[in-house]
């Protein structure tokens, strides 16, 4: 049996070709059947995620199973989608699998996610009866390779993006997130974005604040919490566990002397300040309050390229654990 | 004399499993993991001390707690213990990085000579109150000693998160701030509690001759405990201020020790 892959991902592909090839995750299963009914073609996985489509197949000839599956994958699709097609054969499509699984051909390297993905895919094969002998052992050994690569290398350790580093710190200081208030001053698409993933780790409240009401009351709505108008949002300081700034301001809008004045009220609880704007919206002077934790768009920029700069040095030992697995 | 000697041989043994605790555990943090081993040689050590407790109470005929050694085991016995709990209940198994040094430093005192009496006297008579005072007072020990601990652990959570630096081992393997500055907290209210039970027992104990100097000492320290929790409780006080004060109580609380004599 000779194993087979045909695919195409976000380095090979734009979006709008991924979606003409995108499966439906309920589909995967019966696709890979359907795929299995194709003459010389015996077993098959097919995997579908919003940067990839890749096929893998155990053909019983190598050229025709490439023809094959090539041409099935052609009914519908025009010759210029058809080019942004790879294909890899044999150990090399052996070593892409289990780079995939490792996060190492990622858009964020080392990412964890995939290996649920391929995991799923191949479940839903297995369970339609579109895999046997060669691509049971394949995939199993996959996954093995994956959990080796996970726990002997640091190749997922640290958060990558500015989102994800601000996120982070926010389980450091509080722990889980659950029952935490988190305010956003300025209702921009980055703040948008940390607000939104810190309300999907369990924050529980979200005060939104804004030159213009609407604004907020838009954001607001979106996310789940409550506008308050601009001039009233220091009410809200007291109560708050997590702030996060991002105004066109050219002022700070958050001095310290706003802090110390609700410190005691607050019963100094922690305050964790996260200022994405620039020119920065907080004073840095607010830093030195002993229960407070201020992170400005440099040190969490500094913080995210550090953690992949640290996984793209684990490569090298990944690519190496790969190679004595094949 | 052959079961003084023997005492030390175990005791010596409860030691290195202790260091061996406190090396693999920095050395894990180092690499950046968290391994059940600590907590395993943390067992380990637990058990052998409580071997040589066992023994010298027999030698004793009462209460280990007759000499400056044995306080010093018992203390180390007892912050052994709370790590053990603390540590199951709160998933600090961390605590053990920093709990195990100084369980070491405990046990190594405990073996510099004349600490533990080579044949102590055997008592005819048991006095309740005084075993009480004794015991509950080494047990408190234990639960600020461990709060202190903590309170060290989230001085150095503080200063990285404050300075931006996720990159060490350290960093991840920490607890939560919040949930540190909690075991502090709860920590103190426990050993707090313990140290009320064992002055009250001292009190009872102390009736006919007054109060002894380390009694007064004592009575010091409640004081103090007492005040930083009710402030604390009151009106709320920086995480930093509490863990900082609480090191420092501890460190002062431990001059008590040479009034023992």
């Amino acid at each position: 049996m000779e194993l087979i892959c045909i695919g195409l991902n976000h380095e090979t592909a734009p979006v709008e070709v991924r979606e003409h090839f995108a499966v439906p995750a309920e589909q995967l299963g019966s696709r890979a059947k359907e795929i299995t009914a194709l003459s010389t073609i015996a077993e098959s996985v097919v995997l579908s995620t919003c940067n990839r489509m890749e096929i893998y197949i155990a053909a019983e000839d190598r050229q025709m199973g490439l023809e094959i599956l090539q041409s099935h994958l052609a009914e519908g699709r025009d010759d210029q989608e058809m080019q942004y097609l790879y294909q890899k054969t044999g150990d090399e499509a052996k070593r892409h699998l289990f780079r995939l699984v490792c996060g190492l051909d990622s858009m964020v390297l080392g990412e964890t996610e995939i290996f649920g993905q391929v995991k799923q895919a191949y479940q839903q094969a297995l369970g339609a009866g579109a895999t046997k002998g060669k691509l049971n052992k394949l995939f199993q050994k996959s996954f093995t390779v994956g959990k080796r690569i996970r726990t002997n290398t640091r190749i997922q350790v640290g958060p990558t993006s500015v989102g994800s580093v601000a996120v982070d710190l926010a389980e450091k200081i509080f722990g889980r997130l659950k029952g935490s208030h988190v305010m956003v001053i300025g209702a921009g698409e980055m703040s948008r974005q940390v607000a939104q993933s810190m309300m999907s780790r369990g924050a529980s409240e979200l005060t939104v604040t804004n030159r213009s009401l609407e604004r907020a009351q838009a954001l607001a709505g979106e996310l789940g919490g409550q506008a308050v108008p601009f001039n009233a949002w220091e009410e809200t300081l007291e109560k708050v566990d997590v702030v996060v700034s991002s105004t066109g301001a050219s002022e700070p809008v958050l001095h310290a002397a706003q802090i110390e004045s609700v410190r005691r009220m607050r019963k100094y609880k922690p305050l964790f300040l996260i200022d994405i704007a620039v020119p920065r919206d907080i004073e840095s002077a607010a830093g030195e309050i002993e229960e407070v934790y201020l992170y400005d768009m440099d040190k969490l920029q500094h913080l995210a390229s550090q953690a992949r700069e640290s996984r793209a040095q684990q490569v090298a030992i990944c690519e190496a654990m790969i190679a004595e697995e094949l | 004399m052959r079961r003084a000697a023997m005492d030390r041989w175990i005791l010596i043994l409860a030691l290195v499993l202790a260091a061996i605790a406190a090396v693999q555990g920095a050395g894990y943090v180092y690499r950046g993991h968290r391994s059940r081993w600590t907590v395993l040689w943390m067992l380990c050590s637990f058990l052998t001390q409580l071997v040589v407790l066992g023994m010298r109470s027999e030698l004793r005929g009462s209460c280990p707690l007759g000499d400056t050694g044995e306080i010093l085991l018992f203390s180390a016995w007892s912050l052994t213990m709370f790590y053990m709990v603390v540590g199951s209940v709160y998933r600090l198994s961390l605590l053990g990085v920093f709990t195990a040094p100084l369980v070491c430093f405990l046990l190594t005192m405990a073996l510099v000579p004349g600490m533990l009496e080579v044949s102590p006297h055997h008592a005819d008579t048991m006095d309740a109150w005084r075993e009480g005072h004794a015991a509950f007072s080494v047990l408190a020990y234990g639960s600020l000693g461990l709060a202190a601990v903590a309170g060290v652990m989230f001085l150095v959570l503080n200063r990285q998160l404050k300075e931006a630096q996720m990159g060490a081992g350290l960093f991840r393997n920490l607890p939560p701030a919040r949930e540190l500055s909690d075991v502090v907290r709860r920590l103190l209210i426990l050993g707090f509690g313990l140290l009320t039970i064992g002055l009250v027992c001292g009190l009872v104990m102390e009736k006919a001759d007054g109060l002894g100097r380390h009694l007064i000492v004592a009575l010091g320290q409640w004081f103090a405990y007492g005040i930083l929790i009710g402030v604390e409780w009151r009106r709320g006080m920086p995480a930093r201020k509490l863990a900082i004060l609480t090191v420092a109580l501890f460190v002062l609380s431990l001059m008590i020790f040479p009034l023992l004599k």
